[in-house]
């Protein structure tokens, strides 16, 4: 263990004073906006009375919380909304590295262990009410922009004891906000690196896009790999005004020794047009939670995963196609590969209201096994209290087909680089539903590198 | 370099864990430079012979040698023998979904050359575009995915394709005719010519029914396959004998032992 984690846990063990919990004395040493305070102190009432869920529950029978202690983790001190900003070249290594091929994104941002180094928006899109700041600076200078949004998502009962401890533990957000008619021409794109093992690390992002508005946001997850456990708390909140475009997309590439856990709810407006991407690389466990609010007639919402996992990694994904409105479509197409022992679970419900009539839904799960000693659990489940409705849902668990394993291994691949090739177009699918062609080769990038190829 | 390209020697091979033999004894010899057509009714083990040389985990070996350029290669693993040059075109080329042409083939160039060797990006575009020249094939050919959807002629050019970028050694090529049309089949016919002038060394092992490729590739010798053996060997006139009479004048004087 490094001697700078020891002294941050040390001094975190000194501090803690209320009830001998460290996480608690770290809401004491907040000084922030009144708001932001009272929804932490909130959260943080939520979170000690909860249990933790236990596998008994349907929703984490297969993802075993028992061990998590979040009393074991530091946070990281919280943003204070003054941001550093540096230029690219100022950065630490690691993090100017990643800015490369980067130039053509509307705006930028950079967090190491949560600290903002870097932001850039695009003075242009700034002039016309773009705004993309922390949250906290937000909560001061437009305090409007937070109301009736932040921390106001429909969480599932089975959330709501992680959800807390994000809000509570919060170390920083992100909030773009994209007024009516406006459209963000290139993706906006933040990076968050943690550095450290033992820390508790919770961002939250905000995306409020105002009527017929477009913008593309990627965030992206990384770290090295660590030897005392960093856990990792995100979540999302999305709300999309009628007729806009919005892309979420998610890169997890964290190194090992981090257990990430990220909660997503995405609503959307009428005739809406929203799609969601989760990619899970990196960690020891990961599990995503993404709820669709399907809150307008004719919007449209499309779910996609990719996973790859290798060595004991565990990857768990619920997700929720919530139907609430009539005439709206929604696709799920959630797409794993797995190696060595690693395990991976889908669960996923459509839910379609009683007057969620015309509602076209449908949900895809399709594993690839590339080991014996791998595993997928997959249950797809339908939940229709409508009459006239179209909906399906599907699911495949399978191993490398040998016949083509044969034919690339006949033009020289090793059985090792054909598998990997196989895993590649077996992706393929989802990658090619991605917009924007610099993010697709992004995350084509992250998974040839994952997958060794 | 060994006389032969290609020696296979008394060969006996079955499917995995199957009792009966489809291979009973091959014996075939084919010199670099040399294009052999092997000829043979439906189920005579043609296709075995081509995926046993492939090196398919299908079939098990049970008697008899392969010798590629003088060393034995049954205990390579496929794609051992494909860097070696070994190259196989497939009568029933798979599909890959989700892996463009391109990628695939820029793979197999790198699988080929080894780490740290990897061809340059653009330098490999080119060459793909010029060999995509050699078959009449459109520049966006190279973006699909290995075979799907391709109708029955369009896998056929993707394998001389392949073969045309991976510049074998040998090429063992299975009713790679079947199912072209007249146009194709001049098309394919002119791709392996081609390569056979740009590589004096290149041995060629044709598989086909049909006598009609042969009227666009000149094999230096034919030999028969019956039964899991080969039955007759002879120069071009053998296609012409076959094509005018089938089978079974072979078949009548192997059941009459003179
Ligand atoms: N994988 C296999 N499983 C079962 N039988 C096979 C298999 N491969 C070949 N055979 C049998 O072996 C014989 C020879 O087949 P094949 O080599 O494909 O002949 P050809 O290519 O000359 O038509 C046939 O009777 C065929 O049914
Ligand atoms: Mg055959």
């Amino acid at each position: 263990m490094a001697d700078g984690v020891t002294t941050a846990r040390e001094a975190g063990e000194t501090e803690a004073g209320v009830a001998g919990s460290r996480l608690a004395a770290f809401l004491e040493t907040l000084d922030e906006p009144a708001t932001l305070l009272e929804r932490r102190r909130r959260a943080w009432e939520r979170y000690t009375e909860l249990p933790m869920p236990t596998r008994k529950s349907e929703e984490w029978r297969y993802t075993d919380l028992s061990r998590l202690d979040p009393e074991s983790h530091v946070p990281f001190a919280p943003e204070s909304g003054e941001e550093e900003n540096r230029d690219a070249g100022d950065l630490p290594e690691q993090a100017a590295r990643l800015l490369e091929g980067m130039e053509a994104r509307s705006a930028v941002a950079v967090r190491v262990d949560g600290r903002t180094l870097h932001r850039r928006l695009d003075p242009a899109l700034a002039e016309r009410g773009v705004v993309f700041a922390p949250i906290r600076r937000v909560a001061r200078e437009r305090p409007e922009l937070l109301a009736e949004r932040l921390y106001t998502s429909d969480v599932s009962p089975m959330e709501e004891k992680l959800w807390s401890l994000h809000v509570a533990m919060l170390t920083g957000g992100d909030v773009l906000y994209v007024p009516d008619g406006v459209r963000v021409p290139e993706p906006v794109h933040v990076l968050r690196w943690a550095g450290e093992g033992d820390r508790l690390l919770s961002t939250h992002t905000l995306l409020v896009t105002g009527r017929e508005a477009e913008v593309t946001w990627v965030e992206e997850y990384l770290s090295p790999d660590l030897e005392s456990p960093l856990l990792s708390l995100s979540g999302l909140e999305l709300f999309a005004g009628d007729g806009a475009t919005v892309h979420y997309l998610s890169l997890q590439r964290y190194g090992r020794g981090v257990k990430h856990f990220s909660i997503q709810h995405l609503l959307a407006g009428r005739d809406t047009r929203l799609s969601g991407l989760n990619v899970n690389l990196g960690g020891d466990l990961a599990r995503d939670d993404v709820t669709s609010h399907l809150e307008g007639p004719g919007s449209e919402s499309e779910m996609l995963a990719l996973w790859f996992g290798d060595g004991t990694q565990h990857f768990d994904h619920h997700t929720l196609q919530h139907h609430a409105a009539p005439h709206a479509y929604s696709d799920l197409l959630y797409k794993g590969a797995l190696t060595d022992s690693a395990r991976s679970v889908f669960r996923g419900l459509i839910r379609v209201d009683r007057g969620a009539q015309l509602t076209d839904a449908y949900q895809t799960n399709r594993n690839l096994l590339l080991s014996k000693h791998c595993h997928a659990t997959t249950l797809p489940n339908l939940e229709i209290e409508a009459d006239d409705v179209r909906c399906s849902h599907g699911a495949t668990v399978g191993q490398v087909d040998e016949g083509m394993l044969f034919y690339l291994m006949s033009r020289g691949l090793t059985r090792l680089t054909a598998e990997r090739l196989l895993v590649f177009g077996f992706f393929d699918e989802v990658l090619e539903r991605v917009p924007v062609e610099g993010v697709r080769e992004r995350l084509r990038d992250a998974i040839g590198s994952k997958i060794g190829l | 370099m060994a006389e032969h390209v290609l020696e296979v020697r008394d060969l006996r091979a079955r499917v995995a864990e199957d009792e009966s033999e489809i291979l009973m004894g091959v014996d075939l010899t084919l010199g670099p430079g040399q294009i052999h057509a092997l000829m043979g009714p439906n189920g005579s083990g043609k296709s075995t012979l081509a995926k046993v040389i492939a090196g398919h985990p299908g079939y098990d070996v049970t008697g008899g040698d392969v010798l590629y350029d003088g060393e034995s290669i049954l205990e390579w693993e496929p794609d051992e023998r494909a860097r070696r040059g070994i190259f196989l075109a497939f009568q029933y080329p798979s599909e890959i979904p989700g892996v463009t042409i391109s990628n695939f083939l820029r793979t197999a160039v790198n699988a080929r050359r080894g780490e740290g060797n990897e061809v340059d990006v653009f330098e490999f575009q080119k060459e793909l575009r010029e060999r995509m020249g050699l078959l009449e094939m459109d520049a966006d050919f190279a973006d699909r995915y290995v075979n799907e959807g391709f109708s029955g002629g369009e896998k056929k050019r993707n394998e001389i394709l392949q073969m045309a970028v991976l510049r074998p050694r040998l090429a063992v090529m299975d009713e790679t005719d079947s199912g072209l049309d007249i146009d194709a089949l001049k098309i394919v016919s002119n791709g392996v010519n081609t390569l056979s002038k740009e590589d004096a060394e290149l041995g060629v092992l044709l598989i086909t029914h049909y006598k009609r490729i042969l009227n666009y590739i000149e094999p230096d010798r034919v030999h028969v396959m019956i039964g899991g053996r080969i039955v007759e060997s002879g120069g071009p006139e053998l296609a012409e004998k076959l094509e005018e009479h089938g089978y079974d004048w072979l078949r009548e004087e192997l059941a009459s032992p003179t």
